[in-house]
């Protein structure tokens, strides 16, 4: 029997086809919202075309602005816009990986450690910088601002690693046993984190400081916090043909996909770098924003379904759109963003998770 | 390639202490369709996953044309030991086709690509299996009978020359259950080896060329069937209650009978 017999080949050119609709829809919906990012403000607006003509200039290829505050503001709201893109598609991802991974639809990068290990890297970078540290570090740190994206970053991939090792290490290590541990490690960091935010209650600024941090913010960032979360995107991102169909065929369990030739050790390493690498990135840049990890490849998956090729990039694009969406729908309607970016994905992200939660538990007939 | 895989002396014990193969051994050959046969709890599926290569033996080797299967890039080893399972773990929202294509990720190149011959071979390999009318429906769709033969069809796109199945006519009535083994025993014709894990000794009778024993983890006995399904071997292995006889064709019949009732 022929393919066109069967309708295979229109089939799988159908299914290509789709993809590539989305993929185009949340290509055109990203440049539209970051226009309109970059044009829409409290106080100064922008016509589209002094945004382009500011772009432009950003990038050497035209004069600046005939005010200067207004390319400053446009140069601000410009890192904005892609730090927010650039979170929103490295948290995405991370949950693609993960969810990837733990073959579990309810799986988000939290899970390995990630954002509970980056909130108390954060937290110690905090103390260092509000003065808690002895003063030969003082002296050489003082007030970096730089120290908490490196420190988050550091206790993201820290904790992860320690998930990672405690867990039995990447070849023997079986996915339950990952799952397992991750809970049990973030247990411990959400416990020291704890600590950290008792002992420093009485010092305001240092409390506020952290508190801060734990809801994420997207405000005041610059081309270094845009370098650092692109730059784990990117490492990220390049890991997806290596591990895309892999992570199909461990649908079929463990054992089976090791007997088709697949390398689950090096996948379960390959698919946690890039989730942890991605995710570190985007919580040392922009503090802690649930959900986003969750919920983005999740609705990927059930608008699309297909294969971890498609689901991975197009989470990657749709992270970006669902982070600065919410951004800029909050920044019209409120005028500017009232609710710091975690409060706001917690606020879309609880009832969502309660709703998989029904919806799942119902099809296997739990609830 | 010799289609060769052969097993010496392996023993595995499971991390809580339970022994499960305590010197079991083994021979398999091309054109061989041999089946595996013992007791619940004798250590065969474990054999099994120490032949494939996915679990490493405690002691003992299990090599294949020479080389030793834990040794082997799993690739490598895929292209020549494919595993039936007895089940998938569950079901999956998967295109029959793009899982049987699974089979042909030890052939695909470094981007991971299916070319057309790799779907041409899939193809190929449901229409053996009387299963390319179920190649656009989901695999959580089909029965267990189905869901059996595209796990043979996803073997056979595998193109190892060493197939080794777990328990494949459970839950298939009787004619899916010959549909089966015929698959194997032409597999096995055309150059392949086979190792069938199976309760089903009346199967094993018709289509093994070999049948080896299993109990308390060691391989106690293999030869013909016509002289290992006899009462002298399989009476001390499962018990007093078999009724022995003969087909048509003179092979044996074995099955569990109550002298009491």
């Amino acid at each position: 029997m022929s393919a066109a017999a069967t309708g295979e080949a229109p089939r799988r050119h159908a299914s290509r086809a789709r993809s590539g609709r989305f993929a185009f829809v949340f290509g055109v919906l990203l440049l539209a919202l970051f226009f309109g990012s970059v044009c829409l403000g409290p106080t100064v607006r922008f016509s589209v075309g002094e945004a382009w003509r500011g772009l432009l200039a950003l990038v050497d290829f035209g004069p600046d602005l005939e005010s200067a505050s207004r390319q400053s503001i446009l140069e601000l709201r410009v890192w904005r816009a892609l730090v927010t893109i650039g979170v929103g598609a490295a948290l995405a991802l991370s949950g693609g990986f993960i969810q990837g991974l733990f073959q579990n639809g309810l799986a988000s990068p939290s899970l390995i450690g990630v954002t509970g290990g980056a909130a108390l890297g954060a937290a110690v970078a905090v103390l260092i910088v509000g003065g808690y540290a002895p003063r030969l570090v003082l002296e050489h740190v003082g007030s970096n601002a730089y120290l908490i994206p490196a420190f988050g970053f550091a206790g993201a991939f820290a904790t992860t690693a320690l998930v990672v090792y405690l867990s039995g290490g990447g070849g023997r290590t079986s996915v339950t046993a990952l799952l397992l541990t991750g809970i049990a490690v973030n247990m411990c960091v959400a416990g020291l984190f704890a600590a950290i935010q008792s002992l420093t209650l009485k010092d305001w600024e240092v409390s506020r400081a952290i508190l801060a941090w734990t809801f994420g913010t997207l405000d005041d960032r610059s081309g270094y916090h845009a370098a650092i979360v692109f730059a784990g995107l990117a490492l990220a991102a390049a890991c997806i043909p290596f591990t895309a169909l892999e992570l199909d065929l461990l649908k079929g369990g463990e054992a089976d996909a090791q007997s088709l030739g697949v390398n689950v050790g090096k996948l379960k390493w390959l698919a946690i770098f890039a989730a942890a690498v991605s995710a570190s990135s985007a919580v040392a840049v922009a503090g802690q924003i649930a959900f986003v990890g969750l919920v983005v490849p999740h609705l990927v998956r059930l608008a699309i379904g297909g294969t971890h090729g498609v689901l991975l990039w197009l989470s990657l694009l749709g992270g970006g759109v669902f982070l600065l969406g919410a951004e800029f729908l909050q920044r019209w309607w409120l005028g500017e963003a009232a609710l710091q970016p975690g409060v706001v994905m917690s606020l879309i992200g609880g009832p969502f998770f309660l709703m998989l939660l029904i919806r799942e538990r119902r099809e296997v007939g739990q609830w | 390639m010799v289609n060769r895989l052969i097993a010496r002396d392996v023993a595995y014990e499971y991390q809580n202490g339970v022994r499960a193969l305590d010197g079991a051994a083994l021979e398999l050959e091309r054109g061989e369709l041999v089946a595996v046969i013992g007791p619940n709890g004798s250590g065969k599926s474990t054999l099994l996953r120490c032949l494939a290569g996915l679990i490493e033996p405690s002691s003992g080797t299990v090599e294949v044309d020479g080389e030793a299967v834990v040794r082997l890039p799993p690739r490598e080893r895929a292209c020549r030991i494919a595993v039936v399972p007895q089940f998938l773990p569950k079901l999956l929202d998967v295109r029959v086709e793009d899982f049987v294509l699974g089979g042909r990720y030890a052939h695909m190149g470094r981007w991971r690509t299916a070319q057309k011959q790799d779907r041409a071979i899939v193809r190929a390999a449901l229409e053996r299996c009387d299963s390319l009318d179920v190649a656009e429906r989901r695999m959580s769709e089909l029965s267990g009978g189905q869901r059996q033969r595209v796990l043979v069809a996803r073997a056979i796109a595998q193109a190892a020359g060493v197939l080794l199945v777990d328990e494949p006519t459970n839950s298939l009535d009787p004619e899916h259950q010959l549909a089966v083994f015929r698959s194997l025993a032409e597999l096995v014709r055309g150059g392949r080896a086979a190792l069938v894990v199976t309760h089903d000794l009346n199967l094993a009778s018709q289509f093994a060329t070999r049948a080896i024993v299993m109990q308390s983890g060691k391989t106690i006995d293999s030869g013909p069937v016509d002289r290992v399904l006899t009462r002298a071997v399989l009476e001390p292995v499962y018990g007093p209650h078999l009724h022995f006889g003969r087909f048509a064709n003179g092979r044996p019949i074995v099955v569990p009978w109550d002298a009491t009732s």
